[in-house]
């Protein structure tokens, strides 16, 4: 320790800083009840994809794209096409290496017809035995390796040993993060635990007359010095860093190899430290520097006792002589590809070999990689924008002629493309539109079976105002009925789940009561939909509900929760305000319908810790029903109505909105506060609950295409059931496929893709340019879906390309843990990303933004946006634009618009999307779904 | 042979014969559709629970019903006994096999649809449940045993069923080795039981030991089952059984093969009967497992892990009732606790959703659990505890330091003699990169 008083606190602050920078990488998921998506590499959106992939990728140990192999047969099905691998490879700066060969035409010839990827592991097998034998089976290949193998020196660096401490402290280290975090599976809390996790633990360490393993024998007495000393947890680290070196400068590599160690835990630590909140039952003093506090007295102790001395012998497999093998391989692969014969490479001079070899070098399979993904990309990319521009220069903009019976509004998200279209194909007298599923109401929501309330928002954004769910006059009683009865049973649950665990209670309950959780055992496994059925049954007969209304009236400035500070209720400017935010930029201003409906979603499943993953991103993992109920009551008050007309929204009195929540999961669909609905618009509520009724049947079906478990052969009813079966099987690791398909955002009027059949791949946001001048309200979208669209498109990127580094791996083995998040069996790191079962079925692409505007009005809108420009410029997102009037296609590349010049064929044409879709699995192109272009009578069936 | 032995050999046989056609199957080259194997399974453990339903109420009437097929081979005087029986005692546990391997089963034809190991799976599964009725319908300890080794095999290999991480492998290595260890008592036992009375059989009541041989008999059985049914001081293995798929911990750790240990104790219970002693050390085993068992899984904040603990508590009750030579209350608490338990750990994965439901049901403040001990126990002692049960009281620990260590130095020591000096590798030039750590999953082209 060095000096006292104000050196030792900038030494800390010192040490703080260099933490927080470690720190960065750490992932940033909370605790896994809300699941909110992001950018698995959000702290290196400062850098280009590429290079943050690459970068990432050495730090994690990760891949950072699929595998060569992987992009191989997606070369050979025709995904990925030679014009995108060579408009990739010409876009990069080309040199000659020597005479009659560049280093486009090497490039070219090492990805097609390609070259091998070759290792120290298995090289000499491969000579003997294996491929390589097999090409020696013709003597100038032979040769040809033979002249390679003169000239190549090999070098290479040797891969980091593995840091055999880890395997001492995890599991001590792995159990006391648990138990400090447990939000309530244990029957003890940990003692002291309030204290903060470095205090908690070395007063829990530092008594005596326990056994400690045999690497860490001393830790005791090491806990006993420091609270000797009356450290504090940045004492002890800068106590364990000084033991170590001298340097300040080697701090950051330390303490970021060992917060790296362990990323999950200690990305948890920090989450909770920064916002502690997020607990979902008991708050803690989470903090990061506790957590490197306990890890490096550990590990220095570990290394004391000579822990760090079983490094593994250098792996026989990985001699000199392999290394220059398999180097040789490389070039002669490449030689061989280029068609050289032994004595052209024999021919060249040094510095034409020096430059040959190294430029195969630079051409690494990394980088062979980057280039087919971005090919895979931009296959991509043509074909969505192909697509999009033939449907608008041969269908044109879709026009609904008349009235339309009914407006529905849905979230952006992607799953509910195809519900959309489902609606509109059976009831083509709809309209739909699309807006960000919180609809621009960001509140702190209670419900009022909610002990507490919920910001149902996107995460960027603190809801300022509160809204309750409470009984409607007279329904008081039943509500207290309704508490008092959930009480008792939640008392139930509780006793009879703590009771069989324990020891005499747990005598009595699973000898006398055990053979009763057959019950539940077989009805869930055995007719598992029925079974639910059943508990549904039994929870209307027992639990009555109330009607129910929202406090959304607030008439003073003045009236704000007493605890939280938050506004109560909405101002009928603010609610005005509100309901504008979404019908403006949407471009529905006038011709409204007689009936709007706003439909929020959220998913429900069994079994599934990251059953919150399904809910709405714009509502911060949470169910956006009581947003849309919300919107819909602002909109029908009159007060609102005469506001929003003196802007320009001019909702006719005939006009009513009607709020509703569609779960994603088993397409049920609910619509709320009917008992309010005039009795004139009765007839249309049950027509839009007919049209819905064939609509989620027809989505089931189209979900159900994806689902090996369900019969080729269903049909609409049957489908419906198969996917209410999978929100409440017990045994079912993918309930639905999520954002599995997200691919494309669509940014636009719902006339420029209505009855394109986009394969539940495109975000669709409503967005009207003629009506927004200025822009502003393009800014206002952006703002909002660019963050939760590209979260969503890049998680499942990184957890689609490393499923183990980045993703949580599969789900089988997984163990919830501290009811914050999972591990693999017994003591693992914490698992964040997603399950290797969400993401099966993507294609890793980076989100494709289509915005129906001018390149230039767009330009103006990023210009201002400092984030939007970092996505774009670094290449997290894809830009594109189709042009409002002139229907012209503008792509984004290389920090510009240019035009997007292609043929444009017909889209094929199908009667109906079940035609297009009916019996194949895998993703499927755009096609033109050819429904009746108005409707005539009410238009419903 | 008459109908119900006839049911009997089916029931038995039944998933054996479908482990060796779809096992053969496989070794030809041909990889069934998930269909057929998830049916298969179905109709084969329904079929078996319909004669599990009649060998109930055969035996509800008649004791016992008994299949024989002479030996297996005999050498000199020892034969080794092909006989299976099941009476009041092996029939519920033939049912409660039967019918959790069926819905086990049924959850894990969903559970791993589309997993590779799937085929592996369910192969597994057929395999254990031929072992763990092959154990508890046996006739002889001789058979016994073959049944239990099946039940032990195929346990340590659905815990490194995973078998690309390193976690799961190492921990089914160690629970193999205390298995194996364990194990050793019941074979000793089968010798000495030869030894001095020429059988092992027990279809025709206990054969006659002499008090010194009863309890040394006894011993030897106890220590393998406190093994199989992780009694102190064995528990350290049960939570590293966890990395499995979670059916497969489910059937294994919650319902049969942790009572596996108790059903050997209750066949022994003539036996343990007879010796006051090998009936204390029972009781004494039984009770230091449940107090060990309900205080670790009180420190457990994991899902999985705190449901072992719990299992673990019931089974140690368990011991304590067969060595009080309570037979109809164990049998009766085995199964309910095996019921329940796999149910708890089928939906182990809801603990989350389950949690915040109860916690908003009550109104958001849960009474805290565990603050008796705060209040009854000063700090010193309450901190002890806690520590103690954080490291599952120290007994991996102590098995850790006290015997694999010092193990590993012997042999270490004992090898040093057969190794011959290997040249030093030879210096190794360090220069421009390696290509970037890209290998992964491309061996690319060949």
């Amino acid at each position: 320790m060095t000096g006292a008083g104000p050196s030792k606190s900038s030494r800390i602050g010192r040490l703080r800083h260099v933490m927080e920078h470690a720190a960065h990488p750490l992932p940033r998921q909370g605790p896994i009840g809300i699941f909110v998506h992001h950018n698995t590499l959000h702290a290196f959106e400062h850098l280009p994809f590429e290079e943050a992939v690459k970068q990432a990728g050495q730090l994690f140990e990760a891949e950072p794209y699929m595998s060569e192999a992987r992009y191989r047969s997606e070369l050979s099905r025709g995904r990925i096409q030679l014009v995108d691998v060579d408009a990739v490879i010409d876009r990069e700066p080309d040199s000659l290496i020597f005479s009659g060969l560049s280093r486009s035409s090497l490039r070219r010839a090492m990805i097609t017809p390609g070259v091998r990827e070759f290792d120290g592991a298995t090289i000499v097998w491969r000579i003997e035995q294996g491929d390589l034998a097999k090409d020696f089976q013709a003597p100038a290949l032979r040769i040809l390796f033979d002249a390679c193998f003169t000239r190549a020196v090999p070098h290479e660096e040797e891969p980091a040993a593995p840091r055999p401490v880890d395997e001492v402290i995890h599991p001590w280290l792995i159990r006391l993060c648990s138990v400090f975090l447990d939000q309530g599976t244990a029957y003890w809390p940990m003692p002291n635990r309030e204290k903060g996790f470095y205090e908690s633990v070395r007063t829990l360490l530092s008594g005596g007359g326990g056994i400690f393993p045999k690497y860490l024998v001393g830790l005791g007495e090491e806990f006993r010095r420091q609270q000797h000393l009356g450290f504090s947890a940045a004492d002890s680290v800068l106590d364990y860093l000084d033991s170590i070196t001298p340097e300040e400068t080697e701090w950051a590599e330390i303490v970021q190899a060992e917060l790296l160690a362990l990323p999950g835990w200690a990305g948890l630590m920090r989450k909770l430290e920064e916002e502690p909140t997020l607990a979902p039952h008991h708050i803690l003093p989470c903090s990061l520097m506790d957590f490197l506090a306990v890890r490096l007295t550990m590990a220095r102790i570990a290394a004391q006792r000579g822990a760090a001395e079983t490094i593994p012998e250098e792996s026989p497999l990985k001699t000199q002589e392999r290394r220059r093998l398999s180097r040789t391989a490389r070039i002669y692969d490449a030689a061989r590809v280029l068609r050289l014969s032994a004595e052209e490479v024999a021919r060249l001079s040094q510095s034409e070999w020096v430059v040959f070899s190294s430029e195969i070098k630079a051409f690494n399979g990394l980088e062979r990689r980057r280039v087919l993904h971005l090919a895979y990309e931009r296959a991509h990319e043509r074909e969505i924008l192909r697509g999009l521009a033939s449907h608008r220069k041969y269908r044109g903009l879709f026009d609904q002629g008349q009235r339309p019976v009914a407006q529905v509004f849905f979230c952006l998200d992607e799953r509910e493309e195809s519900m959309r279209r489902a609606l509109e194909e059976t009831s083509p007298a709809v309209e739909t539109h699309g807006a960000a599923g919180y609809f621009g109401v960001a509140v702190d929501y209670k419900g009022i079976d909610d002990p507490h309330g919920a910001a149902l928002c996107p995460v960027v954004v603190k809801p300022k105002h509160a809204i309750v769910e409470q009984p409607k006059a007279g329904d008081g009683s039943v509500l207290n009925s309704r508490r008092w009865r959930r009480r008792i049973l939640g008392l139930l649950m509780r006793n009879s789940f703590v009771s069989s665990k324990t020891l005499l209670r747990g005598w009595l309950s699973t000898a006398a009561l055990g053979l009763l959780s057959a019950v539940p055992l077989i009805g869930h496994l055995l007719a598992p939909r029925r079974y639910a059925l059943l508990r549904e049954w039994l929870n209307k007969a027992f639990l009555p509900e109330p009607r129910t209304e929202l406090t959304l009236m607030r008439n003073t400035r003045q009236s704000r929760g007493a605890v939280s500070g938050l506004l109560m209720g909405f101002t009928a400017e603010e609610k005005a305000e509100r309901v504008a935010s979404v019908l403006g930029p949407a471009g529905l201003v006038h011709n409204f319908a007689r009936l709007v409906v706003i439909l929020g979603h959220g998913s429900s499943s069994l079994n599934n810790p990251h059953e919150s993953a399904h809910d709405c991103g714009a509502c911060g993992g949470r169910r956006g029903g009581p947003n849309a109920r919300l919107f819909a009551a602002m909109a029908n008050r009159q007060e609102v109505r005469e506001r929003l007309r003196e802007e320009g929204i001019d909702i006719p009195p005939d006009t009513w909105f009607v709020g509703g929540y569609h779960d994603t999961c088993n397409d049920g669909i609910d619509l709320f506060d009917l008992d309010a609905v005039p009795s004139t618009h009765l007839p249309d509520v049950e027509s839009i609950r007919r049209a819905f009724d064939h609509a989620r049947a027809q989505n089931a079906l189209e979900r159900s295409r994806r689902f090996e478990s369900c019969l080729a052969n269903a049909d609409t009813k049957r489908a419906l059931r198969h996917v209410e079966e999978r929100s409440e099987h017990l045994a079912q690791p993918r309930p639905e496929y999520g954002h599995c398909t997200n691919s494309v955002c669509i940014i636009g009027r719902r006339r420029l893709t209505r009855g394109l059949f986009l394969d539940r791949r495109a975000f669709l946001l409503s967005y009207d340019s003629s009506v927004d001048p200025d822009n502003d309200a393009l800014a206002a979208l952006l703002a909002a879906a660019v963050p939760v669209c590209a979260g969503i498109s890049l998680e499942y990127y990184f957890s689609f390309v490393d499923n183990d580094r980045y993703g949580c791996g599969t789900k089988l083995p997984h163990n919830v843990t501290s009811l914050m998040g999972v591990m693999d069996g017994h003591a693992s790191d914490l698992r964040t990303g997603l399950p290797w079962q969400m993401v099966e079925i993507h294609e890793p692409v980076r989100i494709l933004f289509v915005v129906e505007t001018t390149p230039g009005r767009l330009e103006k809108v990023i210009d201002i946006s400092p984030a939007l420009k970092q996505l774009l410029e670094n290449r997290w997102i894809r830009l594109a634009t189709i042009d409002p009037a002139s229907a012209r296609v503008h792509v984004h590349r290389d920090g510009g618009f240019e035009e997007f010049h292609e043929d444009l064929e017909r889209l094929p044409v199908a009667l109906s999307s079940y035609e297009w879709y009916a019996g194949k699995l895998q993703h499927l192109s755009m096609a033109w779904i050819q429904t009746p272009r108005t409707a005539t009578g009410d238009g419903l069936r | 042979m008459n109908a119900f032995q006839n049911i009997l050999v089916f029931v038995v046989v039944a998933p054996a014969g479908i482990f060796a056609v779809f096992a053969l199957l496989w070794l030809l080259g041909w990889n069934p559709s998930e269909r057929l194997l998830s049916g298969t399974t179905g109709i084969t453990f329904s079929a078996c629970s319909a004669g599990v339903a009649a060998l109930i109420w055969k035996t509800s009437s008649a004791l016992s019903v008994t299949a024989t097929f002479g030996s297996w081979f005999a050498v000199g005087t020892y034969h080794f006994p092909l006989v299976l029986m099941v009476d009041r005692l092996s029939v519920p546990f033939v049912a409660l096999a039967v019918v959790l391997s069926g819905l086990i089963g049924q959850f894990s034809a969903t559970y791993l649809h589309r997993e590779s190991g799937f085929l592996r799976f369910f192969l597994l599964l057929h395999l254990f449940a031929f072992g763990s009725l092959l154990a508890f319908a046996a006739g002889s300890f001789d058979l016994l045993a073959a049944g239990w080794e099946i039940v032990g095999i195929t346990s340590v290999l659905l815990i490194g069923f995973f078998e690309r991480r390193p976690a799961p492998v190492e921990n089914g290595l160690y629970v193999f080795g205390i298995y194996r260890t364990c194990d050793m008592g019941l074979l000793v036992a089968i010798f000495a039981m030869h030894h001095w009375a020429g059988t092992a059989s027990f279809v025709a009541g206990f054969p006659r030991f002499t008090g010194a041989q009863e309890v040394i008999i006894c011993l030897l059985l106890l220590f393998a089952a406190s093994g199989k049914a992780a009694q102190v001081p064995f528990s350290g293995w049960l939570p590293r059984a966890m990395e499995g798929p979670t059916p497969s911990s489910a059937i294994f750790y919650g319902a049969i093969s942790i009572h596996a240990g108790a059903y050997l104790l209750l066949r022994a219970q003539p036996l343990l009967a007879q010796s006051v002693i090998a009936s204390c050390l029972v009781i004494l085993i039984g009770a230091i497992t449940a107090i060990h068992g309900t205080i670790v899984g009180r420190a457990s904040a994991d899902a999985k892990t705190s449901l072992a603990y719990a299992t673990l508590t019931q089974v140690g009750i368990v011991f304590i009732e067969i060595g009080l030579g309570w037979r109809w209350l164990a049998i009766a608490h085995i199964l309910g606790n095996a019921t329940i338990r796999t149910m708890q750990y089928l939906r182990a994965p809801s603990m989350l959703h389950d949690y915040h439901q109860m916690h908003s049901a009550i109104g958001g403040e849960l009474s805290p659990t565990g603050t008796q001990l705060e209040e009854m126990l000063p700090e010193k002692v309450h901190l002890w505890l806690y520590r103690w049960a954080l490291d599952r009281g120290h007994l991996d620990t102590m098995t850790e330091r006290w015997i694999i260590d010092p193990l590993s130095q012997l042999s270490a020591y004992l090898s040093r003699g057969d190794q011959r000096p290997s040249p030093s590798p030879a210096p190794i030039p360090t220069g421009c990169a390696a290509e970037p750590s890209t290998s992964g999953s491309s061996q690319g082209g060949n």
